[in-house]
């Protein structure tokens, strides 16, 4: 356990720098970095402005203009090699100082603090639903294996799997937004309660085709459990079948669903860029797509960053929670 | 991820949890059924039959695939003429599916949309299984460091959500045709890719790999005339299954606006989100509502003909 | 099974005319037929057969343990109640406290990510409404008397932390925990090392003893019903070839695949170099048997008439009985014998030894 631990470490950070390094390459060498930081200011003759030689029709704004390209070169170390630009610009990220978007002169940190929880509400409530729909559905679809509960819902799962989330969004909006009028089909933030029941609709968008596919992978896990002889036992034990499906052929069913549980917030992470543009929601995925819309790099870099970082962190936990679910692996 | 000699029995762990990303397990795991010299698999092949809803989704794609090579040529109203009718009509004889705000025809942009749609898929999915399949292949093949250097690029592609990647890279670079098409190419890399180093590994251990060897035959041959043809096969199985993620994943850009740009450039995720607004969404429903349709059929399409080819060429199914 | 009179108490366990099927692609297995027994309260009965006999199938079939896909009929009677009914109406507290089961590999039958002291535990919790501190505290002390050293430590370890003997004798505890009146132990031993084999064995004997509890015990080894069963029931190919009390039967037994049976296991009386008799052939196949005594194409008495219908079980429940035409023991089981040695091969095919091995 320990070398695995060691081993699972190790990759931890050589992923880590290799997802940073992606990054500053898609900033350094796509282009030229200081024109991807700070956009046409970059064409400034800056030198030429300072030193009175061009003129320009308002000096006031190219003067302002050519310190914001300043502090720009100072913040990306624009003036160092390569590969110290690259530590310097880790070890900035590290120490939580994610760059500035010179467009409205904000630190990303704070743009990302105030943008974050409505993401991360987002999320967890997905997950919650794509949970609280899958397990009881696969259990009974397990449990009454290839009966016609069964064969309806994997037409179904199949069927949700194949509605793009933007598509699923759209209708569910449609139908209990507009429609029916059920939930509120834009995001309220006055009080706690309103923000999550305005959460609901789109936590659905993104939890229910997540939920098709934990079910199916649960469904064919407990099936091939239920086949085991401790259920049988448990069986011989006298327990009620609803007490063994959960008490005792759950938990060893959960491999797939935790496997996929790590990978699935990828995938999540992706539709909430969608679902906050759907919903009107201002989180982390509205803002992303706005910055690239408005070519404003840094925050798309940092919060790319911010995103990919998090996710190599979640998959690795997920590793461990593995040894939770077997004992056997602690020993292993 | 480790990956030396004999793959250990966590790193086969941890490979299929990369692969379960892309629900191509359940191929991989009955793929694993037989084992090196477990001998004949001819026996085993069963259930050789693809049924009626397979070919209803062939038609489908055809017709698809038909009408987006042919669309300029169609008796189909200008996609991009503004005030092809009146704004927001409701479908009718003359517009099938009712007009957009700016009084375009809904149904002559829903089958130009099916272009880009198709065309971005098919790339991308050629792209990765070029790419990740011949990368995926020597890997398996040569093991050692190449095989772990390639199992770590993988690895690190699959470190970003697939829609984040994608955004990193349009947002440096001009959103071409050829930018979005490379782009979703790439995020098929690793998935593709694995998938081949797998299929690679079970077959280099095979009678026929050692007889060439034994007979003297140069790596390059045995790659191309023995493991190819075999490598091939599953991955060309799953074409469809991963052309599918690519239309969704190019819908998703389009919809946020960041596939290709321009006016005349109609895809489907950008129809959609142009209907989704609430007062369209409230008022002219079909705008969005024809193209979330035609997009779900055929992604479905994509799936249910995908999901059948797979088994079709599986060796053993999986017993539900 | 000795011979009863009318004012004898009502058996325990009643199994009449017990038939089980499954539909498979290869056709319908006919796992179980007709299959007939009584269990007397406090008495073991060992049921014996080769793999493939049905005998495993019969006991899940008691602990209503077979797939949705099995036909079942025939009528299974536990203390004057219809156990199938039971099952089926989810009668709470019947299984696991009046009759429960132990499973062959002790490796599979635990929950291999629950500590074993909760799955002890978790019986009487649920059936006798303990807390979970006492049924703890329990199962530490079912754990002690299962002989397990250092039960305060076990309760809190996995399965997978114990060898293959301590864990069948968790799941003894676990079955014995709600003080069930009827135990089937479906091949307990034979998944465990053979040093272990005869410990188990003899725990359970004791149990079962300590508790006056009846016992099904399931086995493919005759020797492992000596000395401990009251009754023995032989299977074969889905039916009951032979069944009496164990002094008859290993004694005084009937059919020829008893004898096949008891000559096939070494003995300690036998000389070195003893050659062991196996039984020629293998069990035939269930799916579409022919109308003939499953047993004559490897049976030596095997005379044409075997070849013609499958022969009936003898007698009446609870006496010595057995399905064959040309009995062991008897004038016209060596008759059929001596016919056949004289041709040097059977009715059915099967080509003798000239040199005929002494008959027990």
């Amino acid at each position: 356990m320990a070398r695995y631990l060691v081993k699972r470490l190790v990759l931890l950070v050589a992923v880590l720098f290799a997802v940073t390094f992606l990054g500053f390459s898609a900033m350094n060498f796509l282009g030229d970095p200081l024109f991807n930081v700070v956009g046409v200011m970059a064409e400034l003759d800056c030198e030429g402005i300072e030193a009175g030689t061009v003129e320009d029709t308002s000096m006031d704004r190219a003067r302002s203009d050519c310190e914001t390209v300043a502090e720009a070169r100072a913040e990306y170390h624009l003036d160092r090699s390569v590969p110290v630009r690259y530590v310097l610009w880790v070890s900035d990220l590290a120490t939580g100082d994610l760059g500035t978007s010179f467009q409205n002169d904000q630190p990303v940190s704070q743009i990302v603090r105030e943008k974050l929880p409505e993401t991360l509400i987002l999320l967890v409530m997905a997950q919650i639903v794509s949970l609280g729909v899958a397990i009881p559905w696969g259990v009974i679809a397990a449990y009454r294996a290839n009966r016609a509960f069964d064969r309806g819902s994997t037409v179904a799962s199949f069927g949700l799997l194949s509605v793009p989330n933007f598509a699923l969004g759209v209708v569910l909006l449609y139908l209990f937004a507009l429609r029916w009028q059920i939930f509120p089909s834009a995001y309220e933030s006055e009080t706690t309660l309103g923000l999550l029941f305005s959460m609901i609709l789109p936590a659905v968008t993104l939890g229910l085709p997540l939920a098709a596919s934990y079910q199916r992978l649960l469904r064919t896990d407990l099936i091939t459990t239920l086949q085991e002889d401790f259920v049988h036992m448990a069986r011989a034990k006298g327990l009620p079948a609803m007490r063994i499906m959960f008490r005792h052929a759950l938990r060893p069913s959960m491999f797939s669903v935790v496997t996929v549980f790590g990978v699935s917030t990828g995938a999540l992470i992706g539709g909430s860029l969608v679902v906050e543009q759907i919903f009107g929601i201002p989180g982390i995925g509205r803002e992303i797509v706005t910055a690239v819309i408005r070519d404003d790099f840094p925050v798309v870099l940092a919060i790319v960053m911010l995103v990919a970082c998090t996710f190599v962190v979640i998959n690795f936990l997920v590793d461990l929670f593995y040894s939770w679910l077997d004992p056997r692996v602690r020993t292993r | 991820m480790s990956a030396r000699g004999r793959p250990s029995r966590r790193g086969r762990a941890s490979r299929q949890r990369l692969l379960q990303r892309f629900r191509i397990v359940r191929l991989m795991r009955s793929r694993r059924g037989p084992e090196p010299g477990g001998g004949s698999e001819e026996a085993e092949v069963v259930r050789r039959r693809l049924g009626f809803g397979f070919w209803l989704a062939v038609i489908w794609l055809l017709a698809m695939a038909f009408v987006s090579l042919f669309a300029p040529m169609l008796p189909l109203a200008d996609p991009t003429e503004v005030a092809f009718g009146g704004p927001r009509e409701s479908p009718s004889l003359d517009a099938w599916f009712g007009t957009d705000a700016l009084g375009r025809d809904v149904f002559a942009r829903t089958m130009h949309g099916a272009r880009i749609s198709l065309a971005v898929g098919g790339f991308a999915i050629v792209f990765g299984m070029v790419v990740g399949g011949g990368m995926g292949i020597l890997a398996g093949y040569y093991r050692g460091r190449l095989d772990q250097g390639v199992g770590f690029v993988f690895f690190v592609l699959l470190s970003f959500p697939a829609l984040v990647l994608a955004i990193l890279i349009t947002a440096t670079l001009e959103r071409s045709l050829l930018v979005v098409s490379l782009t979703i190419g790439i995020l098929s890399i690793a998935p593709v890719g694995l998938l081949a180093r797998a299929s690679t590994l079970v077959y280099a251990e095979r009678e026929f790999v050692a007889a060439a060897r034994v007979l003297g035959a140069r790596h390059g041959r045995i790659i191309v005339r023995e493991l190819l043809p075999n490598v091939v096969i599953p991955m060309g199985a799953l074409t469809l299954l991963g052309m599918a993620v690519a239309v969704v994943a190019e819908g998703s850009l389009a919809f946020l606006g960041l596939s290709v740009a321009g006016d005349d450039a109609i895809s489907w995720g950008k129809m959609i989100v142009d209907g989704a607004g609430l007062r369209d969404l409230q008022n002219s429903t079909h705008v969005a509502m024809f193209p979330v349709a035609v997009m779900f059929l055929t992604v479905l399409a994509l799936n249910f003909a995908g999901d059948r080819i797979r088994q079709y060429f599986d060796v053993k199914e999986l017993p539900f | 099974m000795a011979v009863e009179s009318v004012s004898a108490p009502a058996p325990l366990l009643s199994v009449r005319d017990l038939h089980v099927r499954f539909p498979t692609e290869r056709g319908t297995v006919n796992a179980v037929n007709g299959v007939s027994f009584d269990l007397y309260e406090g008495r073991t009965l060992a049921i014996v057969g080769e793999s493939g006999s049905g005998k495993s199938v019969t006991a899940k079939t008691l602990m209503n343990l077979l797939p949705r896909t099995a036909h079942v009929s025939g009528e299974v009677t536990y203390d004057g109640q219809d156990v199938r009914a039971l099952a089926a109406a989810g009668t709470k507290h019947f299984f696991g406290v009046q009759m429960t089961m132990v499973f062959q590999d002790p490796m599979t039958s635990l929950n291999p990510v629950k500590k074993v002291g909760e799955q002890i535990a978790e019986t009487l919790r649920y059936h006798l409404g303990r807390s979970r501190s006492d049924a703890l505290e329990e199962a530490e002390h079912l754990l002690d008397q299962v002989g397990i050293p250092e039960p305060s430590r076990r309760v809190s370890q996995y399965p997978h932390e114990l060898s293959g003997g301590l864990r069948q004798r968790v799941v003894i505890a676990m079955a014995l925990a709600c003080q069930p009146r009827l135990l089937i132990a479906d091949e307990p031993t034979t998944a465990v090392d053979v040093t272990v084999q005869k410990h188990l064995l003899d725990l359970l004997d004791r149990l079962r003893r300590d508790r006056g509890m009846s016992m099904i015990l399931i086995t493919h080894d005759l020797g492992v019903a000596h000395g401990r069963a009251d009754d023995v029931a032989v299977m074969y190919a889905g039916r009951l070839v032979e069944t009496a009390d164990a002094r008859t039967l290993f004694f005084d037994m009937r059919h020829p695949y008893t004898e096949a049976l008891l000559r096939s296991i070494p003995r300690i009386e036998d000389p070195v170099h003893h050659r062991l008799d196996p039984i020629p052939g293998r069990p035939p196949e269930l799916v579409d048997p022919p109308d003939a005594c499953a047993f004559a194409p490897r049976c030596i008495y095997a005379r044409a008439d075997c070849l013609d219908g499958v022969p009936e079980l003898s007698g009446l429940v609870g006496l010595h009985r057995f399905a064959c035409l040309h009995p062991t023991g008897t004038e016209r089981g060596e008759a059929a014998l001596a016919t056949n040695r004289t041709a040097g091969v059977t009715a059915a095919g099967l080509s003798l030894p000239q040199e005929a091995p002494g008959s027990g």
